[in-house]
């Protein structure tokens, strides 16, 4: 099993990250970064971080599952869709936000409470689902829970397709996505600025959350033997819980972000974004938090490279290109750790 | 049983008389019970439906063109069974072999390209093909394991229904390819409508042809290979086995039978569309597979039947059920709204209620539960033939 | 948590006859008809995300069959709807599109069907229907190739190619795609345009249309990309290389608004692009105050500039009347209260049937294979006119309404009390 304690020990710094055997990626990323500045212009490249922010909040969710318990969670697309919609009902019913909001106190306070209270009730939902639909077959054949996840997914799209009808709806966009600003004579979003922050504060959260505390120090090393990890007093089923509480919380605030920058979301939104979160996290190693977060900007920027040149059709193609060649020349993705011989 | 071919013949409970005396004449003559088998489900079907209560839902006619479509979906459960069930390689992306086999067909035998190609050849050229794919996936897999290797197939079943969408000059992009030819013997057409025979006999030759060739697969020295790489890679690599070779096998013949379904499939609805091979194509042959019991061949036959039933029948016609034995509250609901939850309920519930398939191969079943021997054999098989 | 395979088994069959047990359908006899049931059909994505497609639909032609069986039914003949769901997971299928017309084909009692919504879906439907000479109207279909031998129709009536069964009354992809582009050109004088389509049968093909006719006239395509019908991120698109290189003069959407022309329209203006944008009868989907309307997901604001065509007469005296039965109709039920994009169109198409069925019973069309094949003979004669809610229609010897209309639509933000609404500009006949 690629370890999520490979992304957990890897410095944030380049520096030291590059004496690590692991380095050379890192490298690549950057590189490929200011490449694409070049290539894309300014406006394009917020435009990929933007929407790569969204899926890589996403993808911190799968790739933290996969490293715990071996599962691809195909449910985790439609917890972030419900997180959209969790988001939805707490500005809409409990706040009475209509629009955007005026003044700057008014933004503060109700992404604070949005953000709060979706990440909570999201991050429940997940431990839930956990609860009854993949704690009852930890010892099951390994599809069986993929079957679950699957039927889990399309109860969960059903269930916000009755409460709020097959229409896409509108969501309130706190943050005017007109207010923009000009940064050394390039006109950006503050809604694109907040997103981007936003998903780097909580990753780095994560982050930290992950390395330094005791709650982490568990995770990982359930992650890495579940048997001795219960030897060493660790509660297991509490560790597994967290881990989906914390990844169905990320997905929620993915959810929120989502209303936030699109201003609509629909119950079908979940699969797609799912789909390319679950990509994100492959690509960057399955199981490595750094790999999934750097795996979900990449596909961001894919995608706006390809609608940049007139082959937006292409571009989930490419992504899937993209994605086989780096596993034929790095079989466990970017960052994992590139074991041999066990699956 | 054929395990007792392939391994030591454990000690096993089996009741006597005329039902062990049956199940050993179908493990010495597979085909032949293959052949018995199917021939009996397919000639009992037409006659139920025959029967209230199905007889009220619609004519005999139309029951039976159903259960061709649903034979297309027991020809990919099968071939899907070979790559995830009996090889246990996760492959997500299977529809695109079924979009392989419908396009190779619509290419060959439509105005769209001019050709006139007739069904029965180009059925083993579907087939073909989809190997010929099949292998073409494989081949830079072959150094990923467990759900590193879902993801690339997913991905392959992505961008095959992508790339036909986008390259419109040669495939006519989202409008499909209409006018394909239906199959023809000798002079006759099979029809479109009306006389769903012709269409529902070729269906069941084809199962049992691609059942009799998995049985033999399975018990061949392939076969044993792809069961020994499903559960454990090293240890068969240590005793001898080409790994390469047998993973790249295992695509390339599980590829086959979606190739058939894919000729079979736009002969018969005589046009096709990149839409028909959707990720949700693979992902309902994968739960056929996972639900009738991984491994198991007549376990994902019936897998697939039954989920089929109740996603294309089933939840279609609650409304109508409902509205007919006018239950007051239940008749006012729209059932329609809430296909998908009762889809994911019932597959949560098989799932939960049955986490190794309706009906668990005995071989996966004594590896997985070695404490539990004693139980298995005691029930026998539930479709009267052993399921390995 | 263990079951017996029994158990499984008798679980399985339990569901399994549960699905099936339905007592033999319509034998109760419908008070007041004395010669018992006569079915149409009702073939449509029905559930999931294309329920916002389907529902609106089947209700104008619910409306229609309801309004015939309270004025005493058809030659002595109660009706009955059947509708049947080809969504599978959510969207439409053709395979299940397939079925359900074989099971319409079966029976006898049904006389016509209207549908379906998806041209690809009508793709595999008119070989079965015409096999068996079943009159089929589309609401929605505007895919050329259905009808016109030029384009291919030839294919998809094989068994029986000058037995008409397929008819719609929606113009043609070929006429509405050019029709808009002749408009951006001369009235509202863009020369260059962008062109996103979102990659469905419908979306490409009159995207296609219009962009050759635009090319011909002289304009300019600045870009042509597709965007699948799940994109929610078009930034990408509108801040490319080639808009921004060469700001165009309007926008084409070549799509429906369920597949991101609503997002795209709000994006295209936070980006500060005001420029019009135009579109097919997928974006002329209600008021501001409907949910899920091109007005209602990009925002009345934005929404300004918008101009639509409508494949159908846009001017007719029964537009409000309808609207407001309609309404009235269905106002006790829960979701799609009010008329759908298509309501009118699938109301007409059941007239049509109703009407035919009249004429065919009153010609004295005894069984049921006279009364089906009545119907269709009297439906798609060139010669019959039928009055309904989109005005006088006909069918030309390929099907295709013989008043080919597009209607012109721009988005007044003003209407519905501010919420904003389409508004009637004007319609051009393209008949021959």
């Amino acid at each position: 099993m690629a370890s999520m304690a490979v992304g957990a020990t890897a410095r944030p710094n380049v520096l030291a990250a590059l004496r690590h055997s692991g380095a050379s990626p890192y490298l690549f990323i950057v590189a490929l970064a200011v490449a694409m500045y070049f290539v894309l212009g300014p406006r394009q490249f917020v435009n990929a971080l933007t929407i790569g922010a969204i899926y890589a909040l996403v993808a911190l969710g799968y790739t933290m599952v996969y490293g715990i318990i071996e599962l691809i969670n195909f449910a985790h697309g439609d917890v972030f869709m419900v997180g959209s919609f969790v988001s939805l009902f707490v500005l809409t019913n409990v706040l009475g936000q209509e629009g955007s909001a005026s003044d700057l106190g008014g933004i503060v306070f109700e992404l604070a409470i949005t953000f709060a209270l979706t990440m909570v009730i999201v991050g429940i939902l997940g431990v839930l689902i956990e609860r009854f639909a993949y704690r009852p077959l930890r010892n099951a054949p390994r599809l069986a829970p993929l079957i679950t996840a699957i039927g889990i997914s399309f109860i969960l799209q059903n269930l916000v397709q009755i409460i709020y009808g097959p229409s896409p709806v509108n969501t309130p966009q706190v943050i005017s996505p007109t207010a923009r600003v000009d940064i050394a004579g390039v006109s950006i979003g503050w809604v694109n600025i907040f997103i981007i922050a936003t998903a780097i504060v909580l990753m780095v959260g994560l982050q930290l959350f992950v390395s330094r505390t005791k709650m982490g120090r568990a995770m990982r090393s359930t992650a890495s033997d579940r048997e001795a990890a219960a030897l060493m007093g660790v509660d297991i089923n509490r560790t597994i819980a967290l881990t989906f509480l914390i990844g169905s919380a990320l997905a929620g605030a993915a959810g929120v972000v989502q209303g936030l920058y699109f201003g609509n979301i629909q119950f079908v939104i979940g699969f797609q974004s799912g789909l390319k979160a679950f990509t994100a996290a492959v690509l960057g190693g399955i199981g490595n938090l750094a790999g999934a977060a750097i795996g979900g900007f990449f596909i961001g920027f894919v995608e706006v490279t390809a609608a940049n040149f007139g082959y937006f059709v292409w571009a989930q193609a490419a992504v899937f290109m993209i994605l086989i060649v780096t596993l034929v020349f790095r079989p466990a993705g970017l960052f994992g750790q590139q074991l041999g011989e066990r699956a | 049983m054929s395990a007792g071919q392939s391994l030591p013949a454990p000690v096993e409970l089996r009741g006597s008389g005329i039902r062990s005396r049956l199940s050993d004449f179908s493990d010495r003559h597979r085909s032949i019970s293959v052949l018995v088998g199917v021939g009996a489900v397919a000639a009992a079907l037409p006659l139920i439906v025959l029967l209230p209560p199905f007889s009220g839902f619609s004519g005999q006619t139309v029951w039976v063109d159903g259960f061709t479509i649903a034979g297309i979906f027991i020809l990919l459960a099968l071939g899907l069974n070979i790559v995830v069930g009996m090889s246990g390689l996760l492959d997500l992306g299977y529809a695109a072999f079924f979009a392989i086999g419908a396009y190779t067909y619509a290419f060959a035998a439509s105005p769209f390209y001019g050709n006139e190609f007739p069904f029965w050849p180009m059925l083993l050229v579907g087939a073909a093909m989809a190997a010929i794919f099949g292998i073409m996936l494989g081949a830079p897999t072959l150094r990923l394991r467990g759900d590193y290797l879902a993801i690339v197939t997913l991905g392959f079943g992505e961008i095959v229904p992508i790339t036909i969408l986008n390259l419109s000059q040669y495939t006519d992009g989202p409008n499909g390819i209409g006018g394909i030819d239906a199959p023809t013997i000798a002079d006759f057409t099979f029809p479109t409508t009306g006389n769903p025979w012709p269409y529902y006999l070729t269906m069941v030759g084809l199962i049992v042809i691609s059942m009799i060739l998995i049985y033999r697969l399975q018990n061949s020295r392939l076969g044993r290979s792809w069961m020994a790489i499903r559960e454990d890679e090293l240890a068969a690599a240590a005793n001898g086995i080409n790994t390469v070779t047998t993973k790249l096998l295992a695509f390339a013949l599980g590829a086959t039978t979606a190739g058939l379904a894919g000729v079979f499939l736009a002969a018969k609805l005589q046009t096709v569309t990149p839409n028909l091979f959707r990720f949700d194509v693979s992902f309902t042959v994968l739960a056929m597979v996972v639900l009738g019991g991984m491994g198991n061949i007549w376990g994902v036959a019936v897998g697939a039947f039954i989920v089929f039933m109740i996603q294309s029948v089933l939840l279609k016609q609650l409304n109508l059920f409902f509205d007919n034995v006018q239950i007051p509250i239940l008749s006012e609901i729209d059932f329609l709204q809430y296909q998908f939850l009762l889809y994911g309920i019932a597959l949560v519930a098989m799932m939960l209620l049955r986490p190794e398939g309706l009906f668990p191969s005995q071989r996966r079943k004594r590896e997985l539960h070695t404490e539990e021997d004693a139980e298995f054999g005691e029930l026998g098989d539930p479709m009267g033939a052993s399921p390995e | 948590m263990k079951l017996t395979k029994a158990t499984a088994l008798a679980a399985v069959s339990i569901l399994a006859f549960a699905a099936c047990s339905t007592p033999a359908a319509s034998t109760a006899p419908s008070a007041g008809a004395s010669k018992g049931e006569l079915k149409i059909g009702v073939t449509l994505p029905l559930s999931g995300g294309a329920a916002a497609d389907g529902q609106p639909t089947l209700k104008g032609a619910q409306l229609a069959i309801d309004e015939a069986n309270a004025a005493g039914g058809i030659g002595g003949y109660t009706l009955k709807l059947v509708p049947l769901d080809h969504a599978v997971n959510g969207k439409y299928n053709e395979q299940q599109g397939a079925q359900d017309m074989q099971t319409f084909v079966a029976d006898s009692k049904v006389v016509g069907v209207v549908g379906p919504y998806n041209s690809a879906v009508a793709k595999v439907q008119i070989p079965i229907s015409n096999a068996a000479g079943l009159l089929q109207c589309s609401p929605a279909n505007t895919n050329e190739s259905l009808t016109k031998p030029e384009f291919g129709a030839l294919d998809y009536r094989k068994s029986n190619p000058d037995r008409i069964n397929y008819i719609r009354v929606a113009a043609t992809d070929d006429i509405q795609g050019p029709a808009m582009a002749i408009y951006d050109y001369n009235t509202l004088g863009l020369k260059s345009m962008l062109i996103v389509d979102d990659v469905t049968t419908f979306g490409k093909g009159v995207a296609d249309n219009f962009q050759r006719k635009y090319e011909e006239l002289g304009g300019k395509v600045v870009l042509r990309q597709g965007a699948p019908a799940d994109t929610t991120d078009f930034n990408g698109i509108i801040s490319s290389q080639a808009v921004v290189a060469t700001p165009p003069d309007g926008v084409y959407y070549g799509g429906v608004v369920t597949s991101g022309g609503g997002l795209f329209l709000k994006q295209l203006r936070q980006a500060g692009l005001t420029i019009p944008f135009t579109g097919p009868d997928g974006i002329v989907n209600g008021s501001g105050s409907d949910e899920g309307s091109l007005i209602n997901i990009a925002g009345v604001e934005a929404a300004t500039n918008s101009y639509g065509t409508v494949a159908a007469i846009g001017d007719f005296p029964g537009k409000a009347a309808f609207d407001s039965a309609f309404a009235e109709h269905f106002k006790a039920d829960a979701d799609f209260k009010t008329p759908g994009a298509y309501s009118g169109p699938a109301n007409a198409c059941a007239v049509v049937i109703l009407k035919s069925l009249e004429a065919a019973l009153a010609a004295g069309a005894a069984d049921d294979a006279a009364i089906r094949e009545g119907v269709r003979k009297y439906a798609s004669d060139p010669a019959n006119k039928f009055e309904t809610v989109l005005g006088t229609e006909s069918f030309d010897a390929n099907g295709d309404t013989t008043q080919p209309y597009i209607s012109f639509y721009v988005t007044d933000p003003a209407a519905k009390g501010g919420v904003g609404d389409w508004a009637f500009k004007e319609q051009q006949s393209f008949g021959k």
